[in-house]
């Protein structure tokens, strides 16, 4: 009890005294750094703000004012104050002291405005102080900003606030702190532990952490100086071509440059005398030969500098060595950097190849949406619809105009799937039963009168929508990607897509296989006569087929319009692509169809992969591959058989 | 022993005279050469119409004789018209330069002009050297005779390897299609070597002819590009004529067939394919100096399907059809969307054709495919008291690019 | 006697039926000969194998005094080999004439430039008249084929056929949809035929067959179920199995 009344008291009494000594050093801090303060630079500002920061709360305070261009002098008295803006003018607070000074109008202080170097030094230096305070957010923050924007300081700072309540911010911590110790760590040995520490970690931030590391320079050396670094001795013709050897040598003055033929032009231009250059007449000198004699008098002369000869080249080129260096004095480290790089780029490189597959796998995904409705228009019974795209365009306007009625996205999408059906269904037929049926068994002639209905579809919906692009927009709950780390993810519109995709498929395999509609559809386009003796109306199946096929082709539609943009060029986008899908799978098969979209998106992407740059140059190989395929398969990867197909 | 083949096929005759009369009394028009009541770009129009009509009379061999619905010519087109387009771009850069370059005190060698010119030529794509397939862009010879070689070679190969495995039908046309289109997507590319989607400008200029004012050029390209449409309707004409013709037609309506006869479909297939290009390349090769630029864009697959929208309205398989079928559209075409005709007011809706003209388009030619299969061609017909065979719907064949019913006559 | 045309062990499948099933078969220059058969036999499928429409799975066609390989050559080559068919259904171009269906038949070279540069001579007009006269069509030689008769359109089928010269001719069914007057006529037109060229008549009507009165070969399940003249063959209990089994 009586150590208990001892320690209260003395707490009671060193606490004040404690608290009074912090202010005053703050206040000695500022009135010994005063012009610094004022006038800050970057380059010097830094063991300033550490003192400012060491000396707590108001400290910290005052260095969150300078940060945030709070900080100013009062023109009454130039006291350092703390303005913040109050209705018209402005709350003063004492810098040092944090005391209450009363309102001031904005024309009593001059602010203090410093630049954004020394801002960087004020907040970094914050952070560090953030990094252990109470609340987490700001301990996050603090965090972010750190892994962001490091330096060694920094290193110091996270070390004295490793601990946190939080285990996840904890654990973020201690991985930060590793990053900052292979870079920034003086202790070579630390920083190759901490190098292996991470084993095959894959994380960006790892990676980056060793690029620095790696960095590379290129030099030339007569006498490689001890204590360099090696990554690597060129071989003159091999890695680095001779030309470019002996410009980087005239690019570090080593040697004198060759005689470009510009620069012989000019010094030619410089030394007309009387028509004539080094004896040679101007009229001749339209030839590089001409030139050469015209140079090689003046030489003779001495008006002008001899040029570089080859030997001379040779010699040069002979003395040196040309190295890549890393900037990193310790081979150790980089030795270990290597290593671990070496071992993460494995593992990146199989998850690339496993967010590639993701990526084509999406993409089969959407030309199989986009050609499900051909492989039943087309694959099915034969009938070419040109127009099949405009009917995918129309599937992704009506998704449009159904959500400028109904605000809510996931109801509008909910009423735009079945709608655009209806839509793109009552359009199928009605062009089955004015075009399209006057002209089966001409599929050429069908191609081209339903093109004849394509442009006009794509005009009238410029005429009704303008040209341009309409938004879409998916409900939130597919907004976001699915992560599984740095490299490999995928976003929900995606997965929402292969799944609709998927659903398809087992539609269209119940609708064919398990239903009176799919019973007779085969009937009709096996054998329409026989069909037709059974009391099947040949007329009634293809009209409801190929209102299915258009209707399915609405939703894929509805589908697309949510990742691309809705213009009246939306179907023609996917015509083409959509019957190569049908064509290369297989007419009259829906697995055909599926393996041509697997080929082609699988195929699309790995052209990517190899030239990430141009994915034009994707499509037109892509196509070309295509054509040639049609020649070792003309009926695609799934033929139909039989000897119906050979007659 | 036998007629002369314009007597024996009369519409030549005419045709020809049409193109003759139609040509003087242009020129008699023209502001270069006569009264000026027609406009210098007027005059451009009616000679780049004049080339689509010959790329249109070749469409016809291919599908209104050969039966090939080809969904590529206007790749061939196209092609025509970069090769003469690298000598023309080269040729008056190199002018120009060599005139800037005079000025400067030491006269410049080949190899600063020629790398000059490449830096003018391909700046716009980053580039400053003169790619591989511009060896021969300083011939004038040169190129023209890539005009003829390189579209040729193309449809050699493409067609040796589609007819080979005996791709035919809808299948053939989507190929030709996947073909054109490839082709456009790889010249939009920078790194094609001919500027990307810049394309080739400045067409207009022909070097060497700089004195020659724009109206007078003008008729000049008229009358070789009337000149050069009166050749090859003549040599498709003759080609179609005669038993080749006859035996392209019924390669048309029924191959398996003449197989059995012991023609080879896939060598005639070739031979009217390659042929049909090359006379397409040549309307190309006269069409964009008219025209003054070229870019990937007149490879899209639609350019390829209105030409064959133009032989179907005109109506296929008869020459003269093509060609009227191609005039007709595209004048009318620039008629409407050229802003020239009249807005229909309706009280509650006014019908500007600039938006209205392509549904107009499309429904008309839905119309005449399902109607009038004979297109306007089957006005003559008309005129002369020809009527279709009545076969209860059937066509003349069984293959897909048989002669409809309405299509044949009597 | 040669064989003209010499077919050994050739079978045939789609999606795992055997239509032909290691068939052979011989027949010997300017022969006629009958092949019979019930529905589903292999009788077309066996012509379309020779004509090259088909190609077998195993076994070999040999053609001629030096037995060249039909099976590496396409259907024009084959046809140029010398070997005619005439289809079931009369297949001439419609939309020609009768006088452009035969000039395009007649025997001349098949090469495309060849052809493009090729002009009527007296011979070949005189040679289409004649052939024209004496399949019946001498006076419509301007019109349009798609316009002839049912009947008209055999003819002159079997006009190019002639035009053509060929070694063999093969005749798939002539004789359906014809009435008797009709098929008399064909019978005295096949045998005519028979002095110059070799040929196969395709056909499952016995009787007709009878009239031809030639050597008969019986296929049935794609092999050659008996051979020999009809009333040998007609005795052979298995042939009256298979027809009279089934009927």
């Amino acid at each position: 009890m009586r150590l208990f009344l001892l320690v209260l008291a003395f707490v009671a009494l060193v606490l004040p005294i404690h608290a009074r000594a912090q202010t005053a050093d703050l206040a000695a801090v500022v009135s010994q750094y005063r012009d610094q303060i004022e006038k800050p630079s970057r380059q010097s500002i830094g063991p300033v703000v550490d003192e400012i920061a060491a000396t707590g709360a108001q400290g910290a305070a005052l260095l969150q004012a300078w940060n945030e261009r709070l900080l100013g002098l009062r023109k009454s008295d130039g006291l350092l104050v703390i303005a913040a803006p109050e209705g018209d003018g402005l709350k003063l607070t004492d810098a040092a002291t944090g005391a209450d000074l009363g309102s001031a109008a904005e024309a009593d202080v001059t602010m203090l405005r410093p630049n954004s170097g020394v801002r960087g030094v004020i907040s970094a230096a914050m952070a560090g102080n953030a990094l252990s305070d109470p609340d987490p957010k700001r301990r996050i923050e603090a965090l972010d900003s750190m892994s962001r924007r490091a330096d060694a300081s920094q290193l110091a700072l996270l070390r004295e606030a490793m601990d946190d309540p939080d285990p996840a911010l904890a654990a973020r911590k201690q991985r930060l702190e590793r990053m900052l110790t292979i870079q920034y760590d003086s202790d070579p040995a630390a920083r190759i532990a901490a190098i292996e520490g991470f084993g095959g970690d894959s994380g960006l931030d790892f990676r980056a952490s060793l690029n620095p590391i790696l960095a590379m320079r290129r030099v030339a050396f007569e006498e490689i100086p001890s204590g360099t670094n090696i990554a690597k001795e060129l071989s003159l013709g091999g890695d680095l071509s001779r030309e470019d050897a002996y410009a980087m040598l005239v690019a570090e003055g080593l040697a004198p440059a060759r005689l470009t033929p510009q620069a012989m032009r000019a010094t030619l231009a410089q030394h007309i005398v009387q028509g004539s250059v080094g004896g040679v007449p101007l009229a001749q000198l339209a030839d590089q030969d001409a030139r050469d004699r015209a140079y090689t008098a003046l030489e003779a002369q001495g008006t002008v500098q001899p040029a570089a000869s080859d030997d001379e080249v040779e010699a040069a080129l002979a003395r040196y060595k040309f190295l890549d260096v890393y900037a990193e004095p310790n081979p150790d480290v980089t030795t270990a950097a290597r290593a671990a790089l070496r071992s993460t780029e494995t593992r990146i490189g199989l998850m690339q190849a496993a967010d590639l597959s993701l990526d084509a796998l999406s993409l089969a995904s959407i030309y199989f949406l986009a050609a499900i409705g051909l492989a039943v228009t087309f694959g099915v019974m034969g009938v070419i619809n040109m127009a099949h795209g405009e009917f995918i365009m129309m599937g992704a306007y009506t998704g449009y105009v159904v959500q400028q009625f109904i605000a809510d996205r996931t109801v509008s999408l909910i009423v735009a799937l079945p709608l655009a059906f209806v839509v793109t269904f009552a359009a199928g037929v009605a062009l089955e039963r004015l075009v399209i049926r006057h002209l089966y068994k001409r599929p050429l002639e069908t191609l081209l009168a339903t093109f004849g209905v394509s442009i006009a579809l794509q005009q009238l919906a410029k005429n009704i929508f303008g040209t341009q692009a309409r938004p879409l927009t998916s409900p939130a709950w597919l907004d976001g990607a699915l992560t599984f780390n740095d490299v490999v993810s995928i976003s929900y519109i995606r997965i929402a897509i292969f799944v609709l995709a998927l659903v398809f498929l087992g539609l269209y395999l119940f609708i064919m296989n398990r239903t009176r509609l799919g019973l007779e559809v085969r009937a009709v386009t096996q054998n329409p006569a026989m069909a037709a003796s059974m009391g099947i109306s040949p007329d009634r199946i293809n009209m409801l087929t190929f209102g299915l096929g258009s209707g399915i082709a609405g939703i894929a539609g509805v589908a697309i319009g949510l990742f691309a943009k809705v213009t009246s060029e939306l179907g023609s986008d996917y015509i083409v692509q959509s019957f190569m899908t049908v064509v290369v799978g297989g007419v009259g098969n829906i697995w055909g169809t599926l393996a041509g979209a697997a080929l082609i998106g699988f195929l699309q992407k790995g052209i990517e992969w190899f030239n990430p740059a141009n994915t034009l140059a994707a499509q037109t190989y892509m196509i070309l591959f295509i054509i040639i395929f049609i020649q070792f398969r003309p009926r695609g990867i799934i033929a139909a058989k039989g000897r119906a197909v050979g007659a | 022993m036998r007629k002369p083949l314009v007597l024996r096929h009369p519409s030549i005759l005419v045709f020809l005279g049409v193109l003759a009369v139609f040509t003087v009394a242009v020129t008699v028009l023209s502001a270069g050469y006569g009264t000026g009541a027609i406009s210098t770009s007027m005059v451009k129009t009616l000679g780049k119409t004049l080339c689509l009509a010959l790329a249109a009379v070749a469409m016809d061999l291919v599908w209104g004789y050969a039966g090939i619905l080809s969904l590529g010519q206007m790749a061939f087109f196209a092609l025509g018209g970069y090769m003469i387009g690298m000598w023309l771009m080269v040729a008056r850069t190199e002018g120009i330069v060599a005139g800037s370059l005079a000025n400067l005190p030491i006269p410049p060698t080949d190899a600063e002009i020629s790398a000059a010119v490449a830096t003018q030529i391909f700046g716009v794509v980053g580039s400053d050297k003169f790619p591989m397939i511009w060896a021969f862009s300083g011939s004038l010879w040169g190129q023209l005779a890539l005009v003829v070689l390189v579209p040729g070679l193309l449809a050699l190969v493409f067609g040796w390897l589609a007819f080979r495995s005996r791709v035919n039908g809808v299948y053939l046309s989507i190929l030709t299609q996947a073909m054109t289109l490839a082709l456009a997507l790889y010249l939009f590319q920078n790194d094609s070597g001919l500027r990307g989607n810049n394309g080739l400008s400045g067409l207009q200029n022909i070097p060497g002819l700089d004195a020659v004012s724009q109206e007078k050029l003008s008729i000049w390209f008229l009358w070789a590009s009337a000149v050069t449409l009166g050749l090859g309707y003549l040599l498709i004409a003759w080609v179609a004529s005669g038993k080749f013709g006859s035996v392209t037609r019924a390669i048309r309506d029924d191959e398996a067939r003449v197989r059995f006869l012991g023609y080879s479909v896939e060598g005639y297939k070739l031979v009217v394919f390659v042929l049909a290009a090359v006379v397409t390349a040549i309307a190309g090769a006269l069409y964009y100096p008219q025209a003054g630029i070229i870019n990937p864009a007149e490879l899209a697959p639609i350019a390829s399907i209105y030409l064959a929208v133009w032989v179907a309205i005109g109506g296929r398989g008869r020459l003269y059809g093509a060609a009227i079928g191609a005039i007709f559209v595209s004048m009318l075409s620039s008629w409407f969307t050229g802003g020239r005709a009249p807005d229909v007011n309706l009280g509650f809706y006014t019908i500007k054709w600039v938006d209205w003209w392509q549904v107009l388009l499309g429904l008309s030619f839905v119309l005449v495919t399902l109607l009038a299969p004979k297109g306007i061609a089957g006005l003559v017909d008309l005129f002369e008291g020809l009527r279709p065979p009545k076969r209860q719907g059937q066509p003349m064949g069984p293959d897909m690019g048989s002669l409809r019913e309405k299509e044949a006559v009597e | 006697m040669t064989a003209l045309l010499e077919v050994r062990g050739i079978s045939v499948s789609f999606d795992g039926f055997r239509a032909i099933n290691n068939l052979s078969f011989e027949i010997a220059d300017r022969e006629l000969r009958a092949i019979i058969g019930p529905n589903g036999a292999g009788k077309t499928t066996f012509m379309d194998i020779v004509t090259g429409k088909t190609r077998p799975n195993e076994g070999q066609v040999l053609w001629g005094e030096n037995s060249k390989s039909l099976l590496r050559m396409n259907e024009s080559q084959i046809a140029r080999a010398g070997i005619g068919r005439k289809f079931q259904r009369p297949t001439v171009f419609e939309d020609q004439t009768v006088a452009e269906n035969l000039t395009m038949a007649l025997s001349a070279s098949r090469s495309p430039f060849s052809v493009l540069r090729w002009k009527p001579t007296q011979d070949s007009v005189t040679r289409v008249g004649e052939l024209a006269t004496e399949v019946g069509l001498g006076d419509q030689l301007g019109r349009k084929s798609g316009e002839l008769s049912h009947g008209q359109k055999q003819w002159l089928e079997i006009g190019m056929l002639l035009a053509q010269e060929p070694r063999l001719l093969l005749v798939d069914e002539p004789a359906a949809g014809m009435t008797l007057a009709e098929r008399e006529q064909t019978t005295t037109l096949l045998r005519n035929l028979a002095e110059k060229h070799a040929v196969v008549v395709v056909e499952h009507d016995m009787d007709f067959v009878r009239r031809l009165d030639c050597k008969v070969t019986v296929l049935h399940e794609g092999s050659v179920l008996a051979e020999g003249s009809l009333d040998h063959v007609t005795a052979n209990p298995q042939v009256i199995e298979v027809y009279l089994g089934r009927g």
